[in-house]
């Protein structure tokens, strides 16, 4: 059983030879460069020129000397960026900055800083769609420059015997809306704009599904999976009512998630954190297969009953040690137990692709990293 | 007009309502102090218990918090003319490395709502920056805010930097954040801990000796 098999099988829900092994395959998924150089300095591989895969959170490509040592199943064959961009970091006193091709200012403080936080949103001074109109040109998602040389990756990665990852063109539908208004527009919109809010959900709808079109068209008999992703909820909550949910959000979804199906037969990922079991049915209703990471910190994230509840009808993809309690601060004994726990609940009847919950960020010693990882590999066995 | 009526626009986040009902209730010849803490304070509150029991939501603390802005911008000039002390003083930030603000703002917005004074410090706050706050203010609570785990890690150097620069005891230090727990706040040495903006507010008043 070569990896892809692996994967394919997880997602059919049947037990594999063992629990498929992610890292780096999606932006949710990854390592900050500053963990990875740790982690190939104690594995003892050769210092590499560290390449960063997403600007936003420094995360590191997986070079092949690491995939092959822990086994990684997966492999993300991202389409390139529109020809029209170019990414430029810039100083501004205190801080490195960049502007992206939505026009979304990010940064990062020069002292301490480990990622990009936004500090400029393109659409916060307009509050018609009118203006939005008149003033704003919406990135090109159709650009062919995106989509060169997709389809040869994903029979190269396929050739290897791995799963074929495909990533989306930007953050989620209503993502998108907090990131180009900023977040208190965002949250307030539904209330004294709402107007603004349903027309620019809708353009990006529209224009995630230019992407996809073009997406599929090249790869869609080869993808083993599609990355799609919207955080609604906090630590604690959603971030606003179910009502509001089902009358915004969900029927975006459903339209968007409906057009990706209909081009593939790949899995439709769908990525949201934090304490979202009040909407989980409404999810899949609306069309994921898989979710991740399944944040276990928030509330009401138990795997037991959620395994148990939703295990037939959903894949996990995550769920594979906490990252915002025990991976940086616990020990390595600490890891494994967790890790070896979860395990235990979510790989019976396959549904399970184990990686860490959000990516492994800066400060995880490489020791837990591989406790982690050592732990899959004994218990993470059919 | 009445000051249920501030109440309910407040509670509904209906800035114009509460604007509208403050003025004729100011015209009727209610002090401001009376407007302030019968029904702005009240509503805030009652907004804050809701959240906190997840009956409201982000979109609805806003709202709500943008319609006690409308009825304060009349008050404020009244309630500084006749004198009115507000509970306490509150320094508020996000730590050094973390550039999130959402959640800082909303605990910002409640504290105020529930009657505190607030200086926001704004995100990526350095220790020294505390520091030198507090000796400027002398505010009552230095409350600190991290979203990210890596960034825990600069509320430990903060309250080391309030430590070293001998102004420790004179505030009480709160503590939040989505990686925060009340575990971590009792490690690090922390008066107090709240879990959302909602039960921040109380936590504050609680601190100060103050009725909820």
């Amino acid at each position: 059983m070569n990896s892809r098999e692996r994967v394919q099988t997880a997602l059919n829900h049947k037990e594999p030879d063992r629990v498929p092994f992610d890292l780096g395959g999606t932006p949710m998924s990854g390592m900050h460069k500053i963990a990875y150089k740790n982690l190939r300095a104690y594995l003892g591989l050769p210092e590499v020129e560290i390449r960063v895969v997403d600007s936003i959170q420094q995360l590191a490509a997986i070079d092949e000397d690491v995939a092959e040592i822990l086994k990684i199943d997966i492999h993300n064959v991202a389409p390139r960026s529109s020809a029209k961009y170019n990414l430029e970091y810039r100083d501004e006193g205190d801080y490195t900055a960049y502007t992206d091709e939505w026009g979304i200012g990010w940064r990062s403080p020069k002292k301490g800083g480990l990622y990009y936080d936004m500090y400029y949103w393109p659409l916060a001074q307009y509050d018609s769609p009118e203006e939005i109109e008149a003033n704003y040109t919406w990135p090109d998602a159709g650009d062919p420059a995106r989509f060169q040389g997709l389809r040869q990756k994903a029979l190269k990665t396929i050739e290897e015997g791995k799963a074929v990852v495909v990533g989306s063109l930007c953050a989620g539908v209503s993502e998108m809306h907090a990131w180009t208004r900023g977040f208190e527009k965002y949250f307030t919109d539904f209330y004294l704009h709402p107007d603004v809010a349903e027309y620019i959900m809708d353009k990006v709808v529209e224009l995630k599904m230019i992407y996809w079109e073009n997406v599929l068209r090249e790869v869609g008999d080869l993808a083993d999976v599609v990355i799609e992703a919207d955080d609604l909820a906090g630590q604690k909550n959603l971030f606003f009512s179910k009502e509001m949910y089902r009358k915004y959000i969900k029927p975006r979804h459903t339209k968007l998630f409906a057009f990706i199906k209909a081009r593939t037969n790949a899995k439709l990922f769908y990525h949201c954190d934090g304490a979202l079991v009040p909407i989980l049915w409404d999810l899949i209703e609306s069309g994921i297969d898989i979710l991740n990471p399944l944040q276990k910190s928030a509330a009401g994230i138990d795997y037991a009953a959620i395994k148990k509840e939703y295990g037939d009808y959903i894949t996990f993809w995550g769920a594979g040690i906490d990252t915002q309690r025990i991976f940086d601060q616990g020990t390595p004994e600490e890891v494994r137990e967790d890790t070896r726990r979860n395990i235990e609940i979510m790989a019976p009847g396959g549904g399970f692709v184990c990686t860490t919950i959000h990516n492994t960020q800066a400060t995880v010693p490489p020791e837990n990293y591989m406790a982690f990882w050592e732990t899959l590999q004994e218990y993470g066995v059919y | 007009m009445s000051l249920e009526a501030i109440y309910d626009a407040i509670l509904n986040g209906n800035a114009p309502a509460a604007k509208a009902e403050t003025q004729a209730e100011l015209d009727a010849g209610t002090p401001a102090e009376t407007i302030l803490n019968q029904a702005c304070i009240p509503a805030m509150t009652e907004v804050g218990r809701l959240f906190e029991i997840g009956e409201k939501f982000v979109p609805e603390m806003l709202i709500a918090a943008r319609a006690m802005n409308a009825a304060m911008e009349l008050l404020k000039p009244l309630l500084v003319e006749a004198g009115v002390e507000q509970i306490g003083t509150v320094v508020i930030g996000t730590v050094a490395g973390d550039l999130h603000d959402i959640g800082k703002n909303l605990v910002a917005m409640m504290m105020e709502g529930a009657g505190f004074r607030i200086i926001d410090l704004g995100t990526d706050v350095a220790p020294s920056r505390f520091v030198d706050t507090v000796k400027a203010e002398k505010p009552d609570i230095v409350a600190m805010s991290a979203l990210l785990t890596t960034t825990t890690k600069s509320i430990i150097s903060t309250i080391e930097a309030l430590e070293e620069a001998g102004v420790r005891d004179q505030v009480k230090v709160m503590v939040g954040g989505a990686p925060v727990t009340q575990d971590f706040a009792d490690k690090v040495g922390a008066d107090g801990f709240a879990p959302d903006a909602g039960s921040a507010a109380r936590k504050a008043k609680a601190l100060l000796g103050l009725a909820a």
